[in-house]
C-alpha cells in the first residue's frame, strides 16, 4: 500500500513543482510581451517623424513604453506557445506584399465589367482553410477580402463565410480552390 | 491650374456621387458603405494638397482622419449590432 | 518619370468613378460594398505608388507610405465590419432570378 500511495504521489508533486516554474515563465513572456509591442510602435513613431533627433527618439520611446504597458494584453496572445505565430519568415514577408498588390490590380480590372454591364451573379459560400496559427487567418481574410469580387462575411476559428460576386460554383471545395487560390499555400510557408 | 489641383477637384466630383447613395441608401448599412468610401477620397485630396502646397503637416492631418474614419465605422457596427433597422 | 505619375493618377481617378458609379448601379448591401471598398482601395494604392515614384525618396514618401500601409490594413476590415453587420442583421443576399417578373418584384 505505501508503496502504491508514494507512486500515486510523485506526479503530483512533480505537478506542483512545475506549476511553481510556470509562473515564472509567465513573467518572463509578460515582459517579452511588453518590449515586443514597444518596439513595433517605435519602429511606426521613426518611420511617420523621420527626423532622428535625441529629444524626438526620447518621446517616442517613453511614450511607446507608456502605451505598451496598457496594451500589451491586446496584440499578443497570452499562452507562450503563440510565439511561433511571431517569428515569419522575413524574405517572403516582404515578397507577399508584391504578390497582392498584383493579385488586386488584375482583379480590379476585371470588377469594371459587372460595374458596367450590371449583370452579376452574387451567391454566399462557405469553406474551411488549413492554416493553424490565428495571426495568418486573419491575413488570409483580409487578403480574400482585398481582392475585388469576394468579400468575407464571417471568421469563426477554421470556417469562413465569403460573399463571391461571380460564383462559378456552390461546391465547397471547388469554390475554396478557386477563392483562396495561392494565398493559404504563401502563408503556410511564410507562418509555419 | 496646377494637374494636383485637377486632380483633387475630380475627386471632390467623384465623392458628391457617393454622397447621393447616404442620402438614399435604404438600409442604415447601405449609408454606412457610402460614408466608408467617402473617406479615403477625402484623404486623396489632403495627400493631392500636401503636395501641392509641399507641407508635410497636411499629411498628419491626412492620418489622423483616415484613423477617425476607420474608428467611428467600427463604432456604428458596433451600435448596430443585434438590431434589425430596416428602412 | 512625370510619364509614368501621369498613367497612375489617371488610373486612380478611373478607379474611382468606377467604383462610384458600381455603388450606385448594384441592387443590395453586399454587391454596392464590393464595388465600392475595393475599387477606393484600388484607386488609393495606386495614387500613393504614383506620388511615391514622383517625389523619390524623401521625408514625404515615407510618410505617403505608412498612410498606404495603413489603409492596406485597415479598409479590409472596416469593410468586412459593414458586411458582418449586415448579415447579422437579418438582410438576405440578392440572388440572380432568371424570371422577368421575379427580378421586377425583387428590384
Amino acid at each position: 500500500m505505501l508503496i502504491t500511495k508514494k507512486k500515486l504521489f510523485k506526479p503530483l508533486q512533480k505537478k506542483r513543482k512545475e506549476k511553481v516554474k510556470s509562473v515564472n515563465v509567465h513573467s518572463k513572456w509578460k515582459i517579452i510581451r511588453i518590449l515586443l509591442t514597444a518596439s513595433y510602435l517605435m519602429l511606426g513613431w521613426i518611420f511617420f517623424t523621420v527626423n532622428l533627433a535625441p529629444f524626438s527618439l526620447f518621446l517616442g520611446l517613453t511614450l511607446s513604453f507608456a502605451v505598451a504597458f496598457f496594451t500589451y494584453d491586446l496584440f499578443i496572445e497570452k499562452e507562450e506557445a503563440a510565439r511561433r505565430s511571431l517569428l515569419p519568415r522575413i524574405y517572403l514577408l516582404i515578397l507577399y506584399p508584391l504578390v497582392l498588390l498584383t493579385k488586386v490590380y488584375l482583379a480590379s480590372f476585371k470588377m469594371i465589367i459587372p460595374v458596367i454591364s450590371g449583370q452579376s451573379n452574387p451567391r454566399v459560400v462557405h469553406f474551411r482553410t488549413r492554416l493553424k496559427s490565428e495571426l495568418a487567418r486573419v491575413v488570409l481574410a483580409n487578403s480574400i477580402t482585398l481582392t475585388p469580387g469576394t468579400l468575407t462575411l464571417d471568421l469563426d476559428n477554421d470556417h469562413l463565410i465569403v460573399h463571391w460576386l461571380d460564383a462559378k460554383t456552390i461546391h465547397s471545395h471547388y469554390a475554396a480552390r478557386l477563392i483562396k487560390g495561392h494565398f493559404e499555400s504563401w502563408l503556410k510557408r511564410i507562418w509555419m | 491650374m496646377s494637374v494636383f489641383v485637377i486632380a483633387s477637384f475630380c475627386f471632390l466630383v467623384t465623392s458628391l456621387l457617393s454622397l447621393i447613395r447616404i442620402i438614399i441608401g435604404p438600409t442604415a448599412q447601405d449609408r454606412l458603405v457610402g460614408l466608408n468610401l467617402i473617406v479615403p477620397q477625402v484623404v486623396a485630396i489632403m495627400v493631392l494638397m500636401a503636395i501641392n502646397f509641399n507641407r508635410t503637416i497636411y499629411l498628419d492631418v491626412a492620418l489622423v482622419y483616415a484613423i477617425l474614419g476607420f474608428i467611428s465605422i467600427i463604432a456604428i457596427t458596433k451600435y448596430l449590432k443585434g438590431k434589425k433597422l430596416h428602412e | 518619370m512625370i510619364f509614368i505619375f501621369y498613367i497612375f493618377l489617371f488610373l486612380s481617378i478611373f478607379f474611382a468613378f468606377f467604383g462610384n458609379i458600381g455603388m450606385l448601379r448594384f441592387p443590395d448591401v453586399y454587391t454596392r460594398l464590393q464595388a465600392s471598398s475595393k475599387c477606393a482601395t484600388t484607386s488609393l494604392l495606386s495614387l500613393f505608388i504614383g506620388l511615391m515614384i514622383f517625389k523619390g525618396f524623401s521625408s514625404i514618401s515615407v510618410r505617403i507610405l505608412v498612410i498606404g500601409i495603413f489603409f492596406l490594413l485597415t479598409s479590409p476590415v472596416a469593410s468586412h465590419a459593414i458586411g458582418r453587420s449586415a448579415y447579422e442583421g437579418g438582410i438576405l443576399p440578392w440572388r440572380r432570378v432568371r424570371k422577368k417578373e421575379d427580378i421586377s418584384e425583387d428590384r
